[in-house]
């Protein structure tokens, strides 16, 4: 166990001021996810223009400082992306939080790829990783255009 | 009365949980187990196993005669009327439920008002709730004052001519108020309203005389108690429980059984249908025991020290906020650090072997009033000590290092 491998300096960062922590404009899909156990909850909204590219996601809700980060981190890497590459690279997160040594896809560049790393010291808490991936299925839910709220299995 | 003497009864804490000493401080969401709790549960299966109340050959008679010594144990300890008026349950929330569901098939009424407060457990909140679907009873809240307290004057002026129930928690497991249940059941009474008291914080830590109180129900959880899970008390005055329909159906609690008729067996078997958590029921007599052998007067001298240390030491913490403030306190301290999530608290805190609870302890409606998500409970049992707050205090600063505060 290793605290300083989870509070990494951009998670103590981004918990402390989470980027597009605000309602998009004219958003056009959006969904909500909770987690009862802790009473977080999230409620991120995209924004895709005519070609289906995200053109702004943001997120409302409050949680710990690994959920706002992991928020606060996704919502600025899945600006630009299409729907494809933004659920290939959820797939890609949720492999790595769980057993993944790293990430692949090919639509993180290798920055992207950094920062995301910094949420991997979630692995050896258990018990904290809905934390860091409940806003992720929450936006594959906004992308499907699921109506129930997300709630978090890990 | 020597803390150490007691702390030694207790085998976890021989054990090096994460390579530390455990600081164990949540008794509020469950206690740990003295010796002789665990090696009774142990000796019955071993060598004294068999059902109870069927058969007639000795082990059984032996376990029935166990298990209801129990039941006197626990009358006893409570100081209640009648050994009757104990049911054994699963735990306190079957305890709630049972009273919820009993007095709602043939007690409470349409348009009935249920009184409870914004500091319920939900297990004394969603009982209700299915009342107030299935026979659209009324839920009413007293609310909580500034110091996290509910007064007798708060629930005199929530209650109206409808009210034909108040069901209040003992002790706050949130803020550790403890409630004037004897002043409210006495002004209840007068008004020919029940009163059910949610006594999973009051029965560990407080002195309990259900014939002082004159509440109808209590509910108790064993688990919190130094007692094994899986088990709770309920206590219910025998007019009631004689009167109130069964909860549930099954062996044990049946007089006669015809294919056209049915007819329900005497307390308390009225209310243990099945198979029972018997050699819990058998092992929480051990735990009625180690209570009595400290005497809960010493217990509770010895955890209102360590609630005014504690609050002191964190008073004293910057950026530290305590959740409440009532004058009559039980043993547990509520917390918010600003600009530190509870979730983090907690993780943080584990790392030095000290055991928190984070999150909103069943208790939604109140952190909602409170305007906040959740918060961090730090709460007593009978084997912490003053040293125990000095690692958590140290701890939190530790929490507040490591998030630059
Ligand atoms: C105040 C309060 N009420 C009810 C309960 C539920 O008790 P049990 O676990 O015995 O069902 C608890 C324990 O979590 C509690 O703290």
């Amino acid at each position: 166990m290793n605290l300083k491998e989870l509070y990494q300096e951009i998670i103590l960062e981004h918990g402390k001021n989470p980027r597009n922590l605000r309602k998009t404009e004219g958003f056009n899909k959006d969904a909500k996810g909770n987690n009862p156990l802790c009473g977080d909850n999230v409620h991120v909204y995209l924004k895709l223009n005519g070609q289906k590219i995200v053109e702004d996601a943001s997120f409302e809700g409050s949680g710990c400082a690994i959920s706002m980060a992991s928020a606060s981190i996704m919502t600025d890497l899945i600006k630009g992306k299409n729907e494809h590459e933004a659920k290939e690279i959820v797939e890609d997160f949720l492999g790595m939080i769980k057993e993944n040594p790293e990430l692949k896809s090919e639509y993180l560049s290798k920055d992207e790829k950094t920062k995301l790393m910094c949420l991997s010291g979630v692995k050896q808490y258990p018990m904290r990783v809905k934390c860091a991936t409940l806003s992720w299925h929450t936006m594959v839910s906004a992308f499907d255009e699921k109506k129930e709220e997300v709630k978090t299995e890990n | 009365m020597n803390i150490d003497q007691i702390k030694k009864e207790f085998p976890i804490f021989d054990e090096k949980i994460q390579n530390n000493d455990l600081v164990y401080l949540d008794s509020a969401n469950s206690s740990q187990k003295p010796k002789i709790v665990v090696d009774r549960i142990n000796e019955f299966y071993t060598k004294q196993f068999s059902n109870v109340g069927r058969s007639v050959h000795y082990l059984a008679v032996a376990a029935t005669n166990l298990y209801e010594n129990t039941r006197s144990s626990v009358q006893k300890y409570i100081n209640a009327k009648d050994k009757n008026e104990i049911v054994f349950t699963k735990g306190a929330t079957e305890a709630l439920n049972l009273v919820a569901n009993t007095l709602g098939q043939s007690y409470l009424q349409e348009g009935d008002e249920v009184l409870i407060t914004e500091l319920e457990h939900h297990s004394n909140y969603v009982p209700w709730h299915f009342l107030r679907k299935s026979k659209n009873i009324k839920i009413n809240f007293a609310e909580i004052n500034e110091e996290g307290e509910i007064t007798l004057e708060e629930i005199e002026k929530k209650i109206t001519p409808k009210t034909k129930l108040i069901s209040i928690t003992h002790l706050s497991n949130v803020t550790g108020a403890i409630l004037p249940v004897k002043e409210i059941t006495q002004l209840a009474h007068s008004k020919g309203i029940i009163v059910v008291v949610d006594g999973c914080q009051g029965a560990p830590h407080l002195k309990l005389d259900m014939q002082d109180l004159e509440c109808d129900f209590y509910a108790i959880s064993c688990h919190k108690m130094y007692g094994p899970t899986g088990l709770g008390v309920l206590y219910g005055k025998k007019k009631w429980l004689e009167e109130l329909p069964p909860y549930q159906g099954g062996g044990g609690m049946i007089n006669e059984v015809k294919k056209d008729k049915i007819s329900y067996g005497e307390l308390p078997n009225k209310y243990e249908a099945g198979t029972m958590a018997t050699a819990q029921v058998i092992a929480f007599d051990q735990s009625i025991k180690f209570l009595e052998s400290i005497g809960i007067e010493n217990v509770m001298k010895h955890e209102a020290d360590l609630v005014e240390y504690g609050q002191e030491l964190l008073q004293k913490n910057n950026s530290v906020k305590l959740i409440g403030n009532p004058k009559n306190k039980g043993g547990v301290l509520s917390f918010t650090i600003e600009g530190v999530h509870p979730h983090d608290i907690a993780t943080i805190l584990d790392e030095d072997g000290v055991a928190i609870r984070a999150g909103h302890h069943c208790c939604q409606i109140l952190h909602d009033k409170l305007n906040i998500p959740a918060s961090a409970r730090a709460s007593v049992g009978i084997y912490n000590t003053k040293e125990d707050l000095d690692q958590l205090n140290q701890s939190i600063n530790n929490c507040k290092k490591i998030f630059n505060l």
